[in-house]
């Protein structure tokens, strides 16, 4: 029965990548989206949020316009850096994060649109920097959403079929995710194996969403 | 000697354009004027909160900012301290988190001493391990203060922050600003919009109109002044209040008297409370009376001896203030009445009170 964990553990790390991916871009943007004021900020909003509203496979489509081996991008990186990214682990990672990135960035944006900046002014005039007052006081105060937002995305990660199956293909033990393998699991009858999978997915996702319960109302913290 | 030496201009909105000019030494100045004259404002323009359009602000010789010279010096480096409206303490932290925020430089030896030096100065040592959430609002703007001044600032600004507070609560903070100002020996700098916090706290008034100081100088020449412009002077009934300790009760439960920190003693109407219990005093400008002199044959129960500090006439009303030891009295009467009982600063008066009118609490902690 273990050596049908192979695609849920490969998973859990496509989506566990794919988490800190969207966290280590996420969170400036969200920060940006929050505090600045530019031109085009609105536009820029909505293509960050586009992926929330299109089909995975249209997010797959355009992620292979622009990775694949002919595109602009895609050859750029095999010439330099000698990165192939479809069709490879490496795609279901850049897949499923994009497919992610919009329900960690609209939480994240809001935890930070509810810190008020009169405090961040005030620690300030305390005499602290920029990112001393980012990790004492805006941080602490928006962790509950950005956590939320987190574990969001990485259920949503987990659980990608579209993208990831575009760009990264549907290739035992190198791209084949536990979504994916589930899928193959029913083409082919093999109805133990599906269940299996089913049931590992679905444990990790509830888990995640216990997390998120047992975390978020907790200890309110007057802002 | 000038400490604080700032002009800042700024466009806010088309009606309102501040251009203002502050010079203070190390003392309590008093930025007073109606809602939407631009206090806040010009406090923030000062602090660097918001940006001037033009101007120039030195803080004990430094210039901070010059419009001309493109100089704006980052907000952590200026050592200003402040307190708010709705003190903004941090959430996340205790009391000693907020007190110590400032202190991030120091050695650990060091900030614990510095916390406990404010944290005694601002009447919070008790405080120190409790959660913020758990303060009353006084507490709070208490913490507030201390978490300012431990960073040893070179001015502090005040906006508005006893606007939130009970009379006991405004009075035991403006108690702690004089304090504060005689132990850290900086300028301060407290915008109000009650001529009462303006006649009793400070040595320099800047009366603003319309984001303009029309008049500045000692505050009780400068509200006599603007005496003409009664419209801004909406008093909302000046109120006396004071800390004072419970001496003893008359046998026959008729009175209790009260003897004020510093200050007369008072007969009032009994409390049941034991002798030695800390009160809360409260006295409405409108009942005190006073008289050059004291008088034989009187029902009333109090005679307090005290001089005259200062006479703010406005509009059909005025404002004496009367310092009785270390306790300073506003007496309300009619405009016309200083002069017709021919009261100057320095003349010696006799404030009378009635025992009733004389309203006593327990202390709040």
């Amino acid at each position: 029965m273990f050596d049908d964990l192979g695609p849920l553990w490969l998973s859990l790390k496509v989506a566990t990548a794919a988490t800190v991916g969207v966290a280590v871009v996420g969170v400036p943007a969200a920060l940006v989206l929050a505090r600045s004021r530019f031109p085009g900020k609105g536009l820029a909003a909505g293509i960050l949020a586009l992926p929330l509203v299109l089909p995975p496979t249209v997010v797959g489509y355009l992620l292979l316009q622009a990775i694949g081996r002919r595109a602009w991008l895609g050859r750029w990186l095999e010439e330099a850096l000698g990165v192939v990214l479809v069709f490879h682990g490496s795609g279901a990672v850049l897949a499923s994060a994009v497919a992610a990135f919009p329900l960690f960035l609209l939480p994240a944006r809001g935890a930070f649109e509810a810190v008020d900046p009169r405090l961040e002014d005030a620690a300030r005039l305390l005499g602290r920097g920029e990112a001393s007052v980012f990790l004492a006081v805006t941080l602490p105060l928006a962790w509950r959403g950005l956590a939320a937002g987190l574990v969001l995305a990485f259920a949503r990660a987990l659980g990608d079929f579209g993208a990831t199956m575009m760009v990264a293909g549907n290739i035992p033990s190198l791209t084949q995710t536990a979504s994916l393998a589930i899928y193959d699991a029913v083409q082919s009858g093999d109805s133990r194996r599906a269940a299996t999978l089913a049931l590992g997915v679905s444990a990790i996702s509830v888990a995640a969403l216990a997390f998120v319960q047992r975390t978020l109302p907790g200890r309110e913290v007057r802002p | 000697m000038t400490t604080l030496d700032a002009r800042v201009v700024r466009r806010v909105h088309p009606g309102l354009t501040i251009d203002a000019t502050i010079r203070l030494g190390d003392e309590i100045g008093v930025l007073f004027g109606p809602s939407g004259a631009g206090k806040s404002t010009l406090l923030r323009l000062i602090a660097g909160l918001a940006r001037p359009d033009d101007g120039r602000v030195e803080l004990a010789g430094e210039t901070l900012f010059d419009a001309a010279r493109r100089v704006d010096v980052p907000l952590r480096r200026r050592r200003i301290g402040m307190i708010f409206q709705d003190d903004l303490l941090f959430p996340h932290l205790d009391v000693a988190g907020n007190v110590g925020f400032g202190l991030k430089g120091a050695g650990r030896p060091e900030r614990a001493r510095r916390v406990e030096e404010v944290a005694a100065l601002c009447g919070v040592s008790a405080l120190l391990g409790r959660g913020i959430a758990t303060l009353s609002g006084g507490e709070r703007q208490r913490v507030g203060l201390a978490r300012a001044l431990a960073p040893r600032p070179r001015l502090l600004l005040c906006d508005e922050p006893v606007s939130a507070l009970d009379l006991p609560g405004r009075r035991r903070l403006l108690d702690r600003l004089r304090g504060v100002q005689q132990a850290e020996g900086i300028p301060i700098l407290y915008v109000t919009h009650s001529p009462a916090e303006a006649v009793t706290l400070g040595t320099r008034l800047f009366l603003l109109e319309a984001g303009r100081v029309v008049a500045e100088g000692p505050p009780a020449d400068v509200l006599a002044r603007a005496g003409g412009r009664a419209s801004l002077l909406h008093l909302e009934g000046i109120r006396n209040a004071f800390a004072g300790t419970v001496a003893e009760h008359e046998p026959g439960g008729e009175w209790t008297r009260v003897a004020l920190d510093g200050g007369p003693s008072l007969f009032v109407a009994p409390v049941d409370l034991p002798a030695g219990a800390r009160v809360d005093v409260e006295v409405a400008g409108d009942e005190v009376m006073l008289a050059v002199g004291p008088i034989a044959g009187l029902s009333a129960r109090n005679q307090v001896e005290g001089v005259v500090e200062a006479v703010a006439v406005h509009g059909r009303e005025a404002e004496v203030v009367v310092r009785a030891g270390a306790t300073l009295w506003l007496a309300s009467t009619l405009a016309s009445t200083p002069a017709a009982m021919g009261l100057s600063v320095g003349l010696p008066v006799t404030m009378i009170l009635k025992a009733r009118s004389v309203r006593v609490e327990p202390a709040a902690t």
